[in-house]
């Protein structure tokens, strides 16, 4: 009885385990890599429910409301600053001041109970980020933020990985725009990007660093 | 490795530096962190199955997606409150009735960090470290929270309307029978209540209790002026200074202003020093003070003999000095042994040949006829660095002498209500009065404290007390100025303020401090007020309050008759009863910070100590560690013994404080023993006929000292100002760029460096607890100590030179230098300590997996290690201490000094956002913005013009291992001494 597998057979096998091994140890390693990068996991265009129907569509885009109006810690400190209550009741105590979507603004108003808003940027506690530098320097809000005129819920629109920030602190040209644009929604450079960011960077004294104490302390 | 040449000039032939005795024996301590016990009793696969299995259980954890978070706005924006921004708050810090000019700093409300005034006129920005560690007894969650009578939960309301029933019956027979016991105080709030009371209850008393009482210091003026004065000490224009048992330079209360002075008088040349010549100081001490071991004369003699050795000085003075002729007698009565009479030979010659710059200072220990004598030299020689000022304190006797009076009306049925507000009378008084017997006599006693403590349990109202930074104030500074304190947040837990006590015996129990204060301050200036009162809380104090300097005559007579009086017997064995530097008079006992601060002189911590002489210890045949009985016509205590090179033979000295019962100090409970019972009335502090019985046991003792040794390395140098310029020659080769083949790296952009000059250090510890306060910084414990596992970045070491019994100290603040070539980056196999672009040695929590590689390769040893989770068990109130600008590492983490990278941060973007480089001076480390020697300067180095390069250019200036090629960026200047060449 002739064998039933030639001695050739074996090569064949051989090859086999080590290709089932390297595609098995290969998902191992890269599943987990793909996976953590994929936008479910960075919790990347997921829509966050608020506990008010906040429109930024509306404010942003139809009526025209500059950012810093509500966020209006952006040029000073390391937070952009959520507005407290009452800076909503400026408008909202003569338009629409009767509507119930603004219901639970009126209430936190009157109870003096802050509106508990679901946090849509989370980083890390051990990262000290700061708004009012990168706003200084020419960082638009849209780079990281994504078209927020464009989202009826906000939702997070970069992975905000440590990558993704060093991608701009290691060539701040392809991101700077002119400080008067920083709020603007929709400005493209009227030229090349990388030309004009380099201007910018001169003029501005941009200097990023890459040093760990730069963002974690 | 050739021997290195030691340019430490200071000792005698066998002059090497050393830490501790068996140090200097050559006897090596076990270590105590490898026993030769395996710790785990785990078999090896056992090890390898809990490695593979927590290996995979971390990388599932990076599985896990960010957790939700909430944001939660302001309702209505404060206008003084940006959020990210910590605004500052000028305050006041209130010890013995005397207040210190604070800035707090508050993130969105909550106090995180307590700094000095720098506006403040009576210590400019000098800050100790009981007001820096204060902050932490904020947020103790073990301070009393509810009013209790007869311990039974009642409410503020209860109380009141018990005050006033009580009020009402006392008013009718005019207040007999209502004594108040208060805390020293100068308030003038205080004092405003104080005659209103007395104006509805005439017959009322008042009277005050420290446990550390100043009242010897005014008892002294008054016998040499007629009536009570105070010095106010300016050693600005010290030349010889003498301090007989007065500890001038340990940044307690009233030393913080002296200390800022006395380091500029302390530098040979360079920067910010005097032309003229170095001061000099000489001490005359039992135990080892941080004064005495920053003398360049350091004289040791028993606690009693203190007092004798001045009138010695003053009959040596009578001979040369015509205004005091009178004295002469003194210098044969008190003859002095040889090395005593050489002492104050030279001493005395010196004096009168500083004349206008000679102080003499005398400790609050001891007897007011000494206190009389100083006043009589001082003013024999004209001296301008002692000036008198009227007392600003309400009770000048506020010892145990007003106590007894109190404790014998209270036994006899005298007093009917008492109340009182100074801080834990039952536990302080000394033993012989039985204070706690008699206040349980008392049919009312109201108690107003920070902790249910010992006397808490004795009385019958007990009224949980408002922390300083949760009221409002004012009291008098130690130069007089007027200081405003200001609460930075509401009360956590409620409480009362003492004037609110006071009020409430006036029937105003329900306004608040805050109406009493302004109403008073607005009577006294009514001219545009509100303008007046926010510039005064704006700035903390009123300009010009401080007492006026006063030349009152020294009554010759008296004090001679005085100094005759003092009686000298050999009474055996001494106690010598000091307060503890780090809890004074226990009021700290239960904030952690400054139990783990290890002592100044014996780098002890969590315990007090039965502190004796090499020579006391052979004679006694006692180690450390040995356990002790020490009584003195009383029960007994049980002391561990700690060998003090440098103490004087045949005494004890104990510190107050400790062996606590009280049942809300859960921390402080059972640390150490109580000293009370070996005080008397007749002598609170130093005392004869001492037994001292030793027991055969012994108990570990928690000491930083042998811990981080540096194997005989050259470490702190000291010099002497003759042998200066031979010092810096030797210095040349301790400094500068080493041989290498590396190529140097280049710093283009800032260059952060540091120097420390230990001719400024007094080795204070105030920066250890900035420190501490600025970076989160746990605490382990005491066990944690014994184990070698502190988690100070930033230690003060303390080295000995010459002989046990006579030793010269050195002290070296040592925190991370930040190599150019750190040897810890070598090492890390994880990356997790790089370099930054401007020459910080960088620490990355999130990458560090606790290998310790780094610490052990570090040469400084300054590196520490996270054993445990110390803040993984915090409540939320605890938690509001950190700074949110630093990370709270967790459990296998290592870390380390950064230069206050957070600081230079935090600079760094305000001055960009301004539109400005950073300039010299935007940035101060904590221990720099704390030290009140200004012993520590931070900056850029590539800036030739700024203070740390100034420094560094100094020829004191060297390299700490510099053979090491480390390339440290602290550099530091070697202390320079100025001893007299006739005692050389």
């Amino acid at each position: 009885m002739s064998a039933l597998f030639k001695p050739s057979a074996n090569t064949g096998f051989r090859i086999g385990i080590f290709a089932i091994a390297l595609l098995l140890g290969g998902g191992l390693i890269a599943g987990p890599m793909i996976y953590v990068r994929t936008p479910f996991f960075t919790q990347q265009q997921d829509p966050i429910d608020q506990p008010v129907q906040f429109d930024h569509r509306h404010h942003v885009g139809d009526e025209g409301i500059d950012c810093r109006y509500c966020h209006y810690l952006v040029e000073k400190t390391q937070w952009a600053g959520v507005p407290p209550t009452s800076l909503c009741l400026n408008c909202h105590e003569q338009i629409w001041n009767k509507s119930p979507k603004l219901a639970p603004v009126r209430e936190s108003y009157f109870a003096d109970r802050p509106i508990v808003w679901n946090k849509v940027n989370k980083l890390p506690h051990f990262v000290y980020f700061n708004h009012s530098i990168h706003v200084k320097q020419g960082v638009g809000c849209v780079t990281c933020h994504g078209r927020i005129d464009e989202m009826p819920q906000v939702e997070k629109a970069q992975s905000l990985y440590m990558g993704w920030c060093l991608d701009c602190h290691r060539q701040p040209e392809r991101f700077l725009r002119p400080r008067e644009e920083i709020t603007s929604m929709t400005w493209k450079p009227a030229g090349d990007q990388l030309q004009l960011g380099r201007t910018l960077k001169e003029q501005y004294h941009v200097q990023t660093r890459t040093s760990c104490t730069t963002c974690h302390r | 490795m050739p021997p290195l040449k030691l340019p430490i000039v200071d000792a005698a032939a066998d002059g090497r530096p050393w830490r501790s005795l068996s140090e200097r024996a050559q006897k090596p301590e076990p270590s105590r962190e490898l026993s030769e016990q395996a710790p785990l009793e785990t078999s090896r696969r056992g090890l390898l199955q809990m490695l593979g299995a927590s290996a995979a259980f971390a990388t599932l954890s990076g599985c896990l997606k960010q957790p939700a978070e909430k944001i939660l706005p302001y309702t209505k924006q404060p206008p003084e409150v940006t959020p990210g921004i910590p605004s500052h708050y000028a305050s006041a810090s209130t010890l013995d009735g005397y207040a210190t000019g604070i800035l707090v700093t508050s993130n969105e409300g909550r106090p995180t960090k307590i700094d000095g005034n720098p506006e403040h006129p009576s210590a400019r920005g000098a800050i100790g470290v009981l007001e820096q560690a204060s902050l932490l007894s904020l947020y103790d969650p073990q301070r009393a929270k509810v009013f209790r009578y007869q311990n039974e939960p009642r409410s503020l309301h209860d109380f009141l309307a018990a005050a006033v029933a009580n009020g009402r019956a006392l008013e009718s027979k005019q207040g007999q029978g209502l004594h108040f016991l208060m805390e020293p105080g100068s308030s003038p709030l205080v004092a405003r209540l104080r005659e209103r009371i007395l104006e509805r209850y005439p017959k009322a008393k008042f009277s005050s209790w420290s446990a550390i009482p100043l009242q010897q210091i005014h008892d002294g003026s008054a016998l040499a002026f007629g009536s009570p004065y105070e010095t106010r000490v300016d050693l600005s224009k010290a030349s010889v200074v003498c301090s007989l048992d007065a500890d001038l330079l340990s940044a307690l209360p009233g030393t913080i202003a002296p200390m800022r002075q006395w380091s500029d008088k302390r530098v040979p040349k360079g920067e910010g020093a005097d032309e003229n010549q170095m001061a000099r100081l000489y001490a005359v001490e039992a135990n080892l003070t941080v004064t005495g071991m920053n003398a360049d004369h350091r004289l040791r003699v028993k606690p009693s003999h203190i007092a004798r050795f001045g009138l010695a000085l003053l009959g040596r003075l009578a001979k040369q000095v015509p205004a005091l002729s009178q004295y002469a007698p003194l210098a044969q009565k008190h003859e002095l042994d040889a090395t005593q009479a050489r002492f104050a030979d030279a001493l005395a010659k010196d004096l009168v040949k500083a004349g206008r710059g000679a102080l003499v200072a005398v400790g609050p220990r001891q007897p007011p006829a000494l206190h009389a004598v100083a006043h009589a030299i001082n003013s024999a020689l004209h001296s301008d660095c002692a000036s008198l000022s009227k007392p600003v304190l309400h009770d000048l006797d506020a010892g145990p002498r007003a106590l007894r009076l109190l404790t014998e009306q209270m036994r006899a049925g005298a007093v009917d209500t008492l109340v009182i507000t100074a801080w834990n009378p039952v536990y302080g008084a000394p033993f012989d009065l039985n204070f706690g017997k008699a206040l349980s006599q008392v049919k009312t006693s109201i108690y107003r404290s920070l902790y249910e403590d010992e006397t808490s349990v004795r009385a019958g109202w007990m009224l949980p007390a408002l922390h300083p930074l949760e009221a409002w104030g004012d009291a008098r500074a130690h130069d007089g100025t007027t200081t405003f304190v200001q609460p930075l947040i509401n009360p956590l837990y409620g409480g009362m303020t003492e004037v609110e006590v006071l009020a409430a015996f006036l029937g105003e129990g329900d306004r608040s401090t805050y109406a009493m204060l302004r109403e008073l301050w607005q009577s006294k200036s009514p001219k545009n007020f509100d303008l007046t009162w926010e510039k005064w809380l704006a700035d903390g104090f009123i300009q010009g309050t401080a007492t006026k300097p006063e030349q009152p005559q020294v009554k010759h007579d008296a004090v001679l008759a005085a100094a005759n009086k003092l009686q000298f017997a050999d009474a055996g064995f001494e106690i010598n009863i000091i307060p503890d530097y780090r809890i004074w008079d226990g009021r700290f006992a239960n904030n952690a910070w400054l139990q783990e601060l290890p002592d100044p002189v014996t780098k002890t911590t969590w315990e007090n100590h039965a502190r004796i002489s090499p020579t006391f210890a052979a004679k006694l045949g006692l180690d450390n560690g040995d356990l002790v009985d020490l009584s003195l016509r009383g029960p007994s205590a049980r002391a561990p013994v700690v060998i003090e090179p440098g103490h004087a033979d045949d005494c004890v000295t104990v510190t107050l404080g400790y062996g606590r019962n009280g049942p809300g100090e859960e921390l402080a409970r059972g640390l150490g023993f109580d000293t009370s019972t070996l005080r008397h009335t007749d002598d609170p502090w130093i005392a004869g006929e001492l037994a001292v019985v030793p027991t055969r046991l012994s108990s570990p003792i928690a000491q930083t000292q042998e811990h981080h040794s540096m194997e005989g390395r050259l470490i702190a140098v000291s010099t002497q100002l003759k042998s200066l310029q031979a010092t810096n020659a030797m210095l040349e080769e301790h400094r500068g760029t080493p041989l290498t083949y590396h190529s140097p790296v280049k710093y283009p952009g800032h260059r952060w460096g540091m120097s420390i000059d230990l001719s400024r250090c007094t080795g204070c510890n105030s920066c250890m607890i900035a420190c501490q306060s600025e970076n989160n910084i746990p605490v382990v414990g005491k066990d944690g100590v014994i184990r070698s596992r502190e988690m100070h970045w930033l230690r003060v070491d303390r080295y000995f030179l010459g002989s046990e019994t006579d030793p010269g100290v050195v002290f070296q603040p040592l925190m991370c230098v930040q190599c150019e070539s750190a040897p810890c980056e070598y090492v890390c196999p994880v990356n997790a300590t790089v370099h930054s672009d401007e020459g910080l040695n960088e620490m990355v929590y999130n990458r560090c997996v606790g290998t310790r590689y780094c610490s052990n390769n570090c040469p400084y040893k300054v590196r520490r290690f996270n054993f445990f989770n110390y803040t993984g068990n915090f409540s939320e109130t605890e938690k509001m201490v950190f700074n949110p600008d630093v990370t709270v590492r967790a459990r296998g983490v290592m870390e380390k000094c950064t230069y206050c990278v957070q600081r230079i941060e935090r600079a760094r973007i305000r001055t960009r956002v301004q539109g400005r480089e950073m300039r010299d001076g935007d940035i101060a480390t904590a221990c720099q913005q704390a030290c009140p020697a200004d012993a520590i300067v931070f900056g850029d180095l590539n800036d030739e013009d700024s203070k740390v390069s100034r420094r560094n250019r100094e020829e004191r200036r060297y390299d700490l291992l510099h053979e090491l090629g480390t390339r440290p960026r602290t550099g530091y200047l070697a202390r320079v001494m100025n001893p007299n060449p006739e005692l050389a």
